[in-house]
């Protein structure tokens, strides 16, 4: 990862949107992830987050809009809600054909590191057979692959126990101790408060509050959600 | 391609997991051919036919003094169809229920008239409209035939008694009369003996008769090979050389090819591109790991890879059969190769049209049941003969099937097999760019 200082711009969305037919599922939004940065992104089901996240990581084209990347062109990993992998494949395998399709040079390194650093148990089970919070386990690793400077987390912790929540957000810190950021959709108002610099509050596909969590605590934007 | 070789590894490591669809796979086009060589068998069958013989028709029949057995002529016809002697209420019960598909009637009289040589005796078609309808009137016109052949032999052999009475003389029957004539050979005896008298007029008038009489034995000498070439002027000798049955013809093999191939590759095509919706790593995958034209173009060669490999299978079982039926040999062992290749190239072009079909349903499942909805009329517009549907033909240009039949009927048994394989492939190209093309369209639908 390369030495960044803070607050400088990473990824920025500029009045990107996203339509499904005639239903707006986001409306133009801007948006700047800055390094050094955790930014909360909440709201109730269906207010756009996650089709936001998918824009800011390059998986869903927006009908309007652009996302523009910083200088250097940082990494992006990207932890989508419902785990992204093949289930007939082991989770050793996954992360071997992902490893590979990044370019990874040391393709078993890297695999045995995330493994570790995931603490994945029965790496070589096919994935369908995991467990829910194994999958999600196989799923960060899956993002960590690229050694991201901007992580994008949707929902992550919705499947884990305590202890690895407790190591997921251990994860994000040392991303956001590096230079580089993070962006977290999450339903639960403790990990807002625990974790987040900044929160970005979206409702019914609209950017209605983005601030430092000191400022949304004050804002009516916080009824929202509470 | 490092990209594509890696997902290709991928999903056939992801086929080899599911042993109940690689049984599955392998046992299908088996299971194909032998439902093609049931349809084929049934296609042969006779179709039944009913007989009714209302003039009592004898066991042998005397017409010109020849002896011919009319029953036998009949029965002949059993070779294609199977007659079924009934009464005449049977014969109208059986066609009004479908049991019989026709109805040959000998009407009263039939005898009389065939002795009579005066009026001709008539047989009586009842026919149904439907798919044997045809094929019952080529059988019975063909079996009127026959009774005519050999009719016009007893009147020939008729015709040359009547003229060996005139060349020889002696005693004849002529419509129930009997008679006795001197011959020409008679005449020439007689004429001999008048030469002889004195009289230089009459001996004049008897060397006239003379010459008349040389020149009609001459001529009545060669009326025999004349009277059956007018009768006949071509005939046709058939010779036996161990044909192929129905079911080994090259014909039901290209279909049997092209049908596993056709059903199997617009399948696993349309299920694997929407699988990969259906895991969620499209996006994933797309986010500058893979283009998505190097999905489409992976899937397409993975269908093509497995329509050589199950297309294999069912050629060198279908060349298994017709070397252990014994009939002749299966000539195509050394266009093995040549068949591989083809059925990569028909694999590909079926492969992309079941990626269309896939990235238009989404869903594995929907995608499944879209692919075989689809399939189904596609390889039926390429079972219409060409010359009877036209239009139907024109539509089926537009899709693979007919093509890969083409190619590998050419492939398999053409002796210059290389224009019609030309054409074929280009075909098969050409619609594999315009479906991977508009496959790559519509992966968009998918990402959304």
């Amino acid at each position: 990862m390369a030495a960044r200082a803070d607050n400088e711009p990473l990824l920025s969305a500029r009045g990107v949107a996203r339509r499904y037919g005639s239903q707006e599922a986001l409306a133009p939004t801007d948006l700047d992830v800055r390094a050094g940065e955790t930014l909360a992104l909440v709201g109730p089901n269906g207010a756009g987050k996650s089709t936001l996240l998918a824009i800011l990581a390059g998986a869903l084209e927006p009908t309007a809009g652009r996302v523009e990347q910083g200088a250097g062109a940082p990494r992006v990993g990207w932890v989508p809600q419902r785990p992204a992998q093949y289930g007939r494949l082991t989770a050793r395998e996954n992360l071997v054909l992902f490893a590979r399709l990044e370019g990874i040079e040391d393709v078993p390194g890297t695999v045995a590191r995330l493994l570790e650093l995931v603490d994945l148990a029965q790496p070589d089970r096919p994935a369908v057979l995991l467990s829910a919070g194994n999958q999600q386990r196989l799923n960060i690793a899956l993002s960590l692959l690229a050694d991201p400077d901007v992580l994008l987390l949707d929902e992550p912790t919705a499947a884990l126990d305590p202890g690895q929540r407790r190591r997921l957000w251990s994860l994000v810190d040392v991303v956001r101790e590096r230079g580089g950021a993070v962006v977290f959709a999450t339903q639960n108002l403790d990990e807002v408060e625990h974790h987040a610099g900044a929160v970005a509050v979206l409702q019914a596909g609209r950017l209605v509050f983005l601030g430092p969590f000191a400022e949304y605590e004050r804002s009516p934007a916080a009824e929202i959600f509470a | 391609m490092r990209a594509v070789r890696l997902l290709l590894l991928k999903d056939l490591r992801t086929l080899s997991r599911a042993p109940a669809l690689v049984v599955a796979l392998v046992l299908y086009p088996l299971l194909i051919a032998l439902l093609v060589g049931l349809v084929a068998r049934f296609a042969a069958d006779r179709p039944r036919v009913g007989f009714v013989d209302r003039d009592q028709i004898p066991e042998t029949l005397v017409v010109g003094g020849q002896r011919f057995d009319v029953n036998g002529v009949i029965e002949q016809v059993e070779t294609e169809v199977d007659l079924v002697r009934m009464t005449d209420g049977e014969a109208s019960e059986a066609l009004r229920t479908g049991d019989t598909v026709a109805t040959i009637i000998v009407p009263r009289g039939f005898v009389s008239r065939l002795r009579s040589l005066v009026r001709r005796p008539e047989l009586v078609l009842r026919i149904t409209r439907g798919g044997l309808a045809g094929r019952v009137e080529r059988q019975t016109e063909a079996l009127v035939y026959n009774l005519n052949r050999r009719l016009q032999d007893a009147y020939i052999d008729a015709n040359l008694e009547y003229l060996r009475l005139i060349r020889e003389g002696g005693r004849g029957t002529f419509l129930g009369n009997d008679f006795d004539i001197v011959g020409l050979e008679g005449a020439q005896r007689i004429l001999a003996e008048l030469e002889g008298q004195g009289d230089p007029a009459a001996r004049a008038q008897v060397e006239e008769l003379q010459t008349f009489v040389r020149e009609a034995l001459l001529a009545l000498g060669q009326s025999g090979e004349t009277l059956r070439a007018t009768a006949n002027p071509i005939t046709l000798r058939l010779d036996d050389e161990g044909r192929r049955s129905w079911l080994l013809s090259a014909q039901v093999q290209a279909y049997a090819l092209a049908l596993t191939i056709a059903l199997l590759c617009i399948l696993v095509a349309a299920a694997g591109i929407a699988a990969e919706r259906d895991e969620n790593v499209l996006g994933r995958l797309t986010r500058g790991l893979v283009r998505l034209g190097e999905l489409v173009a992976e899937k397409i060669v993975l269908v093509a890879l497995v329509a050589v490999g199950l297309g294999m299978i069912l050629a060198l079982a279908l060349g298994a059969a017709i070397e252990l039926a014994g009939s002749t040999s299966f000539a195509s062992w050394g266009r093995v190769p040549l068949l591989a290749g083809g059925l990569a190239i028909a694999g590909a072009a079926f492969g992309a049209f079941g990626v269309l079909l896939g990235t238009l349903a989404r869903e594995t499942r929907a995608a499944a049941l879209v692919a075989i909805l689809v399939a189904l009329p596609v390889v039926l517009l390429g079972l219409l003969p060409e010359v009877s549907v036209a239009p139907a033909a024109w539509l089926s240009d537009a899709f693979p099937f007919a093509h890969a039949v083409r190619l590998f009927e050419s492939t398999l048994y053409d002796a210059d097999p290389w224009a019609t394989i030309g054409r074929e492939l280009a075909w098969l190209a050409g619609l594999t760019a315009a479906f991977g093309g508009a496959a790559r369209l519509g992966m968009r639908r998918l990402l959304a």
